[in-house]
């Protein structure tokens, strides 16, 4: 089933798609650096009225939470990751490496860098799991 | 014009003759400062097929107009000459203090002529320079000359100082010079060269201003540059991991060499020995170069265990692959204990590390045993082995003497099959960055005019999506696993990259800002009419101008090629099965370079570069 991206379905499939992930779990066991939210910015044209969060509440390679928030809301996670729709497009779909993204600034990071670097492969997992999600892009 | 303070320094060891001179005022425009005007002056003045280790090879350290501005990322000087290790071109730049230092003291460089028979040291404090004895100095290793020296001139002053340890003493082929003892001249020698004159050091302290062309356009400029390499997500990872940043994504991305470039992946190495390692457990603080926002160098401290090291300045990215990947060595303290013997002795750490790493596969596979080594073990990944190797070289001493002449040469010496796993062109081993994950990066190795480098263009970071110039025709996103298009890409990078190096800008602070905003540093500073075109054609003239060099030192189309280990396909990690086209990759890059089946540069395209005077040495009269 396709699911837009972003929206409640997608993200509760996002969730799934982690906690069945073997590779997710082995490269994030470690993890207890709290959420991770993704914010994707305003794009009224494709339907997005303003900013949109993800709330990721990842510990230990699990994913204990995750649903879509205000943009204020998810500042306030210890990791904060924002960019545009377009360079939200590119990471799932593998186009964009979200570290290297955030090395080029292309995806804003607020958060401890090192601890970031890290998880790098964790982050890796997390995109393969994006990439398993039938994903319906709002621009297409 | 602005930058310059029109006086160079000419110093002759054999006869104690020092007097003063100038870069040719059309030479400051066509090929601007560094490593492209010490070039000009080299053809000029020089003869390149000079034995490098016999008086007659200059040694020639170079300054740029924005050296000793407060813009960012421009406290780095070159120094020059043919090189020991690979008989071409050789050229080596640094940041740190040194730079700045010489032009408050009224230079823009110093060449050194013939050798000294006896060990000297030279002095400069503004227009007071003397050639003083360093007979107490010879022996002594970089930190202790360097403290020894700082305390003997520095009571009222604060001197920087330049100098080489037992290495370059020695003439390891790969030794280096050590600036103010947190910063090196790595590649290329330039450290034997320095030896070879019986020249221990420069201690320098000035009090002049830096002059600009224009001020006020200086200080907007400056103050844009500055908030643009501070806050760029590049600079905060630079900051905070230093360059070992690089080595996490590049485990991701296939950039890094592991078992002297024969196996893909190892997760573990790079989660042992990257960024956020080296910043945790050893960091004490940052230091930075002279005026730069980055601030990525490191001090460490490894306060127990057998790697037991005082505060001082820790290894970079490429050390931490040199004596950790590369040789498959796990434990980060014994990195940076390596990496404070190198720098004690002054040697290279890529070339070294890469020269150990040979050393261990011909352990490894036989050719060389406990016998040859002296009882070392050279087993992958013992550290304690590589340092006591490590000693050997820095002294040549038994095999020592052997790999004290670097990869190429070692190889020839140690037998065929050695020969076949010497991971280098032109003589100077590869940086340790991995062309089958990057194949513009390849191609970058085997033109690049000093033998394998990833910094005197832009290739790198380009290809690595860390820095984009679509102003300059560049794109924002290549693929690294394919030749195609690349030949074009690497052309233009070192058309853009090889001024910033004559600039002498940092490649970090590079990476942070636009091409316009290069050209505007030069207008601002110079005064020249510079844009971005007139960037790039200077860039080109002074490739060729280094490449023509080469070629009248020995190089030739059979010398632009990839070792044997590079062409032989990964078994895993992200650039498994990946190694790049050469044939298609040379053939498209001779091409747009107009350069003739002897890889020399076409007279026509040297005269349009208006370079009349090598068309004439290399194709005969015009």
């Amino acid at each position: 089933m396709t699911l837009s991206f972003p929206s409640a379905e997608w993200v509760e499939e996002f969730k799934k798609q982690i906690n069945s992930s073997e590779g997710y779990k082995k490269a994030a066991a470690t993890w207890t650096a709290g959420v991770v939210a993704l914010i994707i910015s305003a794009k009224p044209e494709i339907g997005i009225q303003e900013d949109a969060g993800i709330w990721l509440d990842l510990h230990q390679g699990v994913c204990r939470d995750a649903k879509i928030v205000t943009a204020e809301e998810a500042q306030k996670a210890p990791f904060c990751i924002t960019s545009d729709y377009a360079r939200w497009k590119q990471v799932i779909k593998k186009e964009l490496e979200p570290v290297k993204g955030m090395m080029q600034g292309k995806l804003k990071l607020k958060g401890d860098l090192p601890t970031i670097v890290r998880y790098i492969k964790a982050s890796q997992e997390l995109v393969e799991c994006a990439t398993r999600i039938e994903t319906k892009f709002l621009d297409e | 014009m602005g930058g310059y303070k029109n006086r160079i320094l000419e110093v002759d060891l054999s006869t104690s003759q020092i007097k003063t001179a100038d870069i040719p005022e059309e030479d400051k425009r066509r090929f601007i400062g560094g490593s492209g005007v010490a070039a000009k002056l080299f053809l000029d003045r020089f003869n390149p097929r000079v034995d490098p280790l016999s008086p007659d090879n200059p040694l020639i350290i170079m300054n740029g107009p924005l050296t000793g501005t407060t813009l960012p990322g421009t406290s780095r000087f070159a120094v020059c000459g043919r090189s020991p290790l690979t008989g071409i071109w050789g050229e080596g730049t640094c940041g740190g203090n040194f730079g700045p230092e010489l032009k408050f003291a009224g230079m823009d460089g110093i060449i050194f002529k013939g050798a000294s028979p006896t060990p000297v040291y030279l002095v400069i404090e503004d227009d007071k320079i003397e050639i003083r004895d360093a007979k107490d100095l010879w022996g002594m290793d970089n930190y202790a000359v360097t403290d020894l020296l700082k305390e003997r001139h520095g009571k009222e002053r604060n001197p920087k100082v330049l100098s080489i340890g037992p290495a370059g003493e020695n003439l390891v082929k790969f030794a280096a010079i050590c600036n103010d003892k947190g910063d090196f001249i790595g590649r290329t020698g330039m450290g034997a060269l320095m030896g070879s004159k019986k020249l221990k050091a420069v201690v320098v302290n000035g009090t002049k201003k830096v002059e600009i062309s224009s001020p006020e356009d200086y200080a907007s400029l400056r103050k844009l540059l500055i908030a643009k390499s501070r806050d760029s997500m590049v600079a905060q990872s630079l900051r905070s991991m230093g360059s070992d940043a690089g080595m996490d994504l590049g485990m991701m991305t296939g950039d890094i060499p592991i078992k002297n470039w024969g196996i893909g992946e190892d997760f573990e190495l790079s989660t042992n020995l990257g960024g956020p390692s080296l910043t945790e457990k050893y960091l004490t603080r940052n230091h930075a170069c002279s005026f730069c926002p980055i601030a990525c160098k490191r001090v460490v401290r490894v306060d127990d265990g057998p790697f037991k090291t005082n505060e001082g300045p820790g290894p970079e990215y490429e050390t931490c692959c040199s004596f950790g990947t590369l040789i498959m060595n796990y434990n980060l303290a014994g990195v940076i204990k390596a990496n404070e013997w190198c720098n004690r002795y002054g040697l290279d750490t890529i070339s070294c590390g890469a020269t150990i790493a040979i050393a261990m596969e011909a352990y490894e596979k036989g050719l060389i045993t406990k016998k040859d080594t002296d009882g070392i073990d050279l087993t992958w990944g013992n550290i304690e082995g590589a340092i006591e190797l490590l000693h050997k070289i820095a002294k040549k001493e038994g095999i020592g003497a052997i790999l004290s002449e670097g990869s190429r040469e070692a190889a020839k010496k140690l037998g065929k099959e050695v020969e076949g796993f010497a991971v280098e062109v032109k003589g100077l081993e590869i940086p340790m960055h991995d062309p089958r994950g990057f194949h513009g990066l390849g191609l970058a190795y085997m033109t690049s005019i000093r033998g394998a480098c990833h910094l005197m263009d832009l290739a790198y970071g380009v290809e690595e999506g860390m820095s984009s110039y679509p102003e300059a025709g560049l794109k924002e996103n290549y693929v690294g696993q394919t030749s195609e298009g690349k030949a074009e890409m690497v052309k233009l990078c070192e058309d853009l990259g090889i001024p910033c190096n004559s600039l002498l800008i940092c490649v970090y602070v590079t990476w942070t800002l636009s091409a316009n905003d290069l050209a505007e540093m030069v207008r601002v500073a110079t005064g020249f009419d510079f844009t971005l075109k007139d960037l790039l054609a200077c860039g080109e003239r002074t490739w060729l101008l280094k490449r023509g060099l080469g070629n009248m030192m020995g190089v030739t189309g059979k010398d632009d090629r990839l070792p044997k280990r590079i062409l032989t396909p990964l078994k895993e990690g992200a650039a498994a099965g990946s190694v790049p086209d050469v044939e298609k990759l040379l053939r498209e890059y001779y091409e747009i370079r107009g350069l003739d089946e002897s890889g020399k540069p076409k007279k026509e395209v040297l005269m349009k570069a208006g370079l009349q005077d090598l068309a004439e040495k290399l194709h005969g009269t015009i």
